[in-house]
């Protein structure tokens, strides 16, 4: 089983603009009772190249694959190119944007965010007067 | 002769007569991509094919796999990728948002161009991309012909 890395998640928005042209990588986006979890495919890239920030509720994602050798001989079929992703989304204000967690691993990059106390569902009991 | 059908580039059936045009190539026809069948508009796993002077080198992007969730076969010069996506999102006790990940079994053949070795072959798997080398039977590797000067 492949590991899973820690991606740091960054403050600053130097990377907040999105590159001339790139990717968009497929993601599910689900809510559990306790947090939210954004899971983004970008095969071929590695921690290293992984880039996750954070600002004013706004969540970028980038990720840059290796460069590719240029010792390919005959290409036979292409249907992939290589080449940068990015995506961002407008998290809802309420979440607690610095307990996020992302991971990557086998090219895909999961981020977990916890739902602050208040969010949490809460069972209304029924009182019978 | 064979049959072809004309698209006019404008008037009032144009559009409808592309659109027809695009389910009969879905369902009836398959496309040929110089190595094997391709279903119209979605194939899995996205596959680059290269080869060199010794090999042939299959690239796949198969993000979120393990090695458990994959075969590879090779019969005759027929490359088999086959496998299972694993399910993305818990099935209970979740709010889905979004969900553009497919899950699910996959099956995708490759006929590779010549004769290979495939007891050699040799196949990884790093970060969602599978790569799988097949070496080239001697007969498949090109051969320098020494040129003569007529006498």
């Amino acid at each position: 089983m492949a590991k899973t890395v820690d991606i740091p998640v960054e403050r600053e928005s130097a990377l907040r603009e999105p590159p001339a042209s790139y990717f968009v990588p497929a993601t599910d986006i689900y809510e559990t009772p306790d947090e939210l979890v954004l899971a983004a495919e970008m095969p071929g890239v590695k921690a290293d190249g992984m880039d996750v920030t954070v600002e004013d509720s706004v969540l970028v994602l980038r990720g840059r694959p290796r460069a590719e050798p240029e010792t390919r001989g005959g290409v036979l079929l292409k249907e992939f190119a290589s080449g940068e992703y990015y995506r961002a989304f407008q998290l809802p204000a309420d979440f607690d944007t610095a307990r996020i967690q992302a991971t990557l691993k086998q090219g895909v990059l999961t981020l977990r965010l916890p739902k602050s106390e208040r969010m949490k569902p809460k069972r209304i009991e029924v009182k019978v007067e | 002769m064979g049959i072809r059908s004309w698209v006019p580039a404008a008037g009032p059936f144009a559009e409808l007569q592309r659109q027809m045009n695009r389910v009969f190539d879905s369902v009836f026809g398959r496309e040929l991509g110089p190595l094997g069948p391709m279903r119209a508009g979605y194939v899995y796993p996205p596959t680059n094919v290269w080869e060199t002077g010794d090999v042939y080198v299959v690239e796949c992007e198969v993000p979120g796999l393990e090695m458990e969730d994959l075969e590879v076969y090779v019969t005759g010069d027929q490359l088999t990728v086959s496998g299972r996506r694993p399910e993305t999102v818990p099935e209970a006790g979740v709010t889905l948002h979004r969900r553009e990940r497919d899950s699910g079994r996959f099956s995708r053949a490759l006929t590779l161009p010549g004769p290979v070795n495939g007891g050699a072959t040799e196949a990884t798997l790093s970060d969602g991309r599978l790569t799988v080398r097949v070496p080239k039977t001697e007969e498949s590797k090109p051969k320098r012909v020494t040129i003569q000067a007529a006498s």
